[in-house]
């Protein structure tokens, strides 16, 4: 199969060779033209020229619906489910439902159906009856992926499009996809895959592509390259390491405090951090993580314990955690943080808007944007630009500015490098350093283990909201780290 | 290009509008003394709109504005029948706008009901009331102090014209709404939250207060028209406010076909008031079955709305 697009501002003359039964890894910055590339071949772009062959014989896949009938998948970073409606239809998603008499819905079949897909990806435990939205982000993801298995009846699928799939999963998780990833490769079905994590794609991919700027860059099979060459053709550049190191001690001031603290969805937390200190936290997914960052937000009310924030009881409400200087990097940066219709300059002052008095001021918002768009290496066509226009990477950087704006005490990072390319990546760890530098104590979320090992001095293991283990990160592997995710409360004592 | 002609096109078929109305009707339409009228019989919508405008820009809905403003309109009547002076009537009626719009506030934000239930909830309580009040009478004659509705008929000459006290009146509202949406930091934060409600929450945007407070402007507006409706007509009827919700909501519509991302704007909001008024007022010399005429505006509204959705969405393409 061959594909070869050309003139789209966003992507020129790229060629894409996949064959089946071999998983190839689509790479590159954000803004490097993937997304454009996958939404032609699923149609849902028109190129502006483009050729698609499959076995030797032209395609033309002008709409979505051609796209499906030529046995292209997609299942994308952004998942799109129906929380309301049951995992078993959403599995059967875009089918008619099966039928008794002609009439009423077979329910009994729709169950059996979505449950041996389910079971072929070895996800026996998903409760096919349960609303989708109730559950855990992995389970989502084998959910679309059995939805693509289903479709699968009407046209044999040759080529499955995964999208960041492992972007919201844990380590667990992901592991589960990489085996149905190499059950579905058995089966023939050649695979595109993309992904920011190169480890990742070292692992489970035979292929890689790179692009850049729209631009073709290098492809290979994955046993000819390294992660070195890989990185040096995203990013054109030398990287010799993925994380800057600490270069001021941490402070001697304690910012944050939290003694035995519970709340409805956490127990017993314990730590204190220091002016400048980076703590991760980490553990299986939604362990209370996000949970725990809410706190300092004034969203969740202490039952039982004590914590304080620069000697004072912690705020009530985002507003006065805002005023107090905390900011805040929400998880889900498009439902949570940002307004995607409205300007980067916008975005930016946000929380801050109090600062400029009763009557707006654009015109020290403009350079207040300026400012901070400049110092977080924001790409854009001008403060003006709705943020939805926007990569990945770039809005991340957005809600950054909207932090440092604040000149903030405390920072708290909710996966902030989630779908953010290695650039940006680097970019955003600059700037948690530079923050810690000035004495800015840094709560930082992550299921990127190396990430968590290489920017924070400590580690909060957490399990089911209880904290399991609190660990200096000196000297810590991602295997060690993982192992203690398992392992039970040696504190416990 | 095309967004360019989205934007200007509500605003051309304004043009056209008025056009048509000048060759047909060449000797009334385009007078001074018409223009005057046209700017008197909207003055009241214009208020709806405006403060309607400043709900709708949070994706909020205010149903109740009609049965407000007719409300308003019997309290003031009631309190002077009672004997109380004109200030009492009025600051009464207004008040009774603002709790009644604070109560949709917070039935809305602190509640959680959306916008559309509670108002039509609303809705139906203020009018009862105001039936409940009124006895379901109008109250006119002797009981209208000449204060009151004298103001409805009192205008400040500028030249050899006189503008109404009630089309100045409606000028200051959408002014101060403007203001307030555009050039303070309550309008962007209110646009933040139209925008995205749980992100400008957790950006440490009031939101529960702000909503409060706009549905309160929001009621108040309704009222104040409810008094102009009163002022006009020398009298309060039950049901004198009822049309226009639908009118207020329709302009903002209209409005929102001429702004960039689809955001309500006060300014646009005044060219979708004044393409309503324009037709009424120009069908009616027409002799245009008044049945006729409400077929024709939904229409219209639905056009505009229709050929914005649809420029809007080749755009995204």
């Amino acid at each position: 199969m061959s594909k070869a697009f050309g003139g789209v501002s966003a992507l020129a003359d790229v060629t894409l060779n996949l064959s089946g039964g071999r998983v190839h890894a689509l790479m590159g910055e954000n803004g490097a033209g993937k997304s454009t590339l996958i939404k032609l071949i699923a149609g849902v772009l028109k190129a502006d020229s483009m050729s698609v062959e499959k076995n030797g014989q032209p395609l033309s896949v002008n709409d979505a619906r051609d796209a499906h009938e030529a046995g292209f998948r997609f299942i994308h970073q952004e998942l799109n489910i129906i929380p309301q409606v049951s995992v078993a239809e959403n599995v059967l998603l875009g089918r008619d439902l099966p039928r008794k008499f002609g009439l009423a819905v077979d329910w009994n079949k729709v169950k059996t159906l979505a449950e041996d897909a389910l079971a072929f990806l070895g996800a026996t435990h998903i409760d096919v009856t349960v609303p989708a939205g109730d559950l855990p982000a992995g389970d989502k993801m084998m959910m679309k992926i059995a939805a693509a298995l289903v479709s699968a009846e009407q046209s044999e699928p040759v080529l499955y499009v995964l999208d960041e799939p492992t972007a919201a999963l844990t380590g667990e998780e992901s592991e589960k996809l990489f085996d149905v990833i190499e059950r579905l490769k058995t089966k023939g079905a050649s695979i595109l895959y993309v992904s920011h994590r190169i480890d990742e794609v070292l692992r489970i991919c035979d292929d890689v592509t790179v692009l850049r700027d729209g631009e073709f860059v290098a492809s290979n099979e994955i046993p000819k390259t390294s992660k070195a060459d890989i990185i040096q053709a995203m990013t054109g550049r030398d990287f010799k390491n993925a994380y800057p190191k600490r270069e001021t001690p941490v402070g001697e001031d304690t910012t944050v405090s939290l003694k035995n603290v519970s709340t409805s969805n956490l127990q017993d937390v314990c730590f204190d951090i220091r002016a400048g200190e980076i703590l991760g936290v980490s553990g299986l997914a939604e362990a209370g993580q996000s949970e725990l960052l809410k706190l300092f937000m004034g969203i969740g009310k202490i039952k039982t314990g004590s914590a304080s924030y620069m000697n004072e009881a912690l705020p009530g409400s985002p507003s006065e955690a805002w005023a107090r200087g905390i900011a805040y990097i929400p998880r889900e940066r498009r439902s949570e943080a940002l307004c995607l219709d409205m300007s980067v300059k916008s975005n930016i002052v946000l929380p801050h808007l109090s600062e400029y008095g009763f009557y707006a001021k654009p015109w020290l918002e403009n350079e207040d944007a300026l400012e901070f768009g400049d110092k977080v290496k924001l790409k854009s066509n001008g403060v003006l630009q709705p943020v939805g226009q926007l990569s990945g990477g770039n809005q991340q950087k957005i809600v950054f500015a909207r932090g440092l704006r604040g000149n903030p005490r405390l920072l708290l990072l909710d996966e902030p490098t989630r779908g953010v390319d290695i650039g940006a990546k680097y970019d955003i760890y600059l700037l948690v350093r530079e923050l810690s530098a000035r004495g800015c104590s840094v709560i930082l979320t992550s299921t990127d283990l190396p990430e968590v090992l290489g920017m924070c001095d400590r580690i909060l293991v957490m399990e089911h909201g209880r904290q399991a283990h609190l660990l200096e990160s000196a000297q810590m592997t991602s295997a060690d780290l993982l192992t203690y995710f398992f392992t039970d409360n040696e504190a416990a004592v | 290009m095309l967004q360019k002609l989205r934007q200007s096109g509500t605003l051309l078929g304004f043009f056209l509008i008025l056009l048509f109305f000048a060759l047909k009707l060449p000797d009334t339409f385009l007078t001074a003394r018409n223009l005057i009228n046209i700017s008197q019989q909207l003055s009241m919508l214009a208020v709806v709109a405006a403060t309607m405008t400043i709900v709708m820009v949070m994706n909020d809905f205010d149903l109740s504005v009609g049965s407000m403003a007719s409300l308003s309109g019997i309290v003031a009547a009631m309190l002077f029948t009672a004997g109380y002076p004109v200030w009492v009537g009025l600051s009464v009626a207004l008040l009774v706008g603002v709790f009644g719009g604070l109560f949709n506030g917070f039935l809305v934000s602190v509640v959680g009901i959306l916008p559309f239930v509670a108002t039509l909830g609303t809705l139906t309580v203020f009018s009862g009331l105001a039936f409940l009040l009124s006895d379901g009478k109008t109250i006119f004659g002797r009981d209208i102090p000449s204060s009151f509705s004298g103001f409805a008929r009192a205008g400040i000459e500028i030249g050899d014209v006189k503008v109404p006290m009630l089309t100045i009146t409606a000028g200051l509202v959408i002014f101060i709404c403007w203001a307030i949406l555009e050039h303070t930091n309550f309008g962007r934060r209110l646009y933040a939250i139209g925008g995205n409600k749980e992100a400008s929450y957790l950006a440490g945007i009031k939101v529960v207060r702000l909503r409060l407070i706009a549905f309160s402007l929001t009621g108040l507006g309704a009222a104040g028209a409810g008094l102009m409706y009163a002022a006009r007509v020398a009298s309060a009827n039950p049901t004198q406010g009822s049309g226009l919700m639908l009118d207020a909501i329709a302009a903002v519509f209209l409005g929102m076909t001429m702004s960039r991302r689809g955001e309500p704007k006060v300014v646009y909001t005044l060219v979708g008031v004044l393409i309503l008024g324009v037709l009424d007022n120009g069908m009616t010399q027409l002799r245009v079955d008044s049945y006729v005429r409400e077929i024709f505006v939904g229409l219209i509204v639905l056009a505009a709305v229709a050929v914005a959705s649809l420029s809007k969405r080749r755009n995204a393409k």
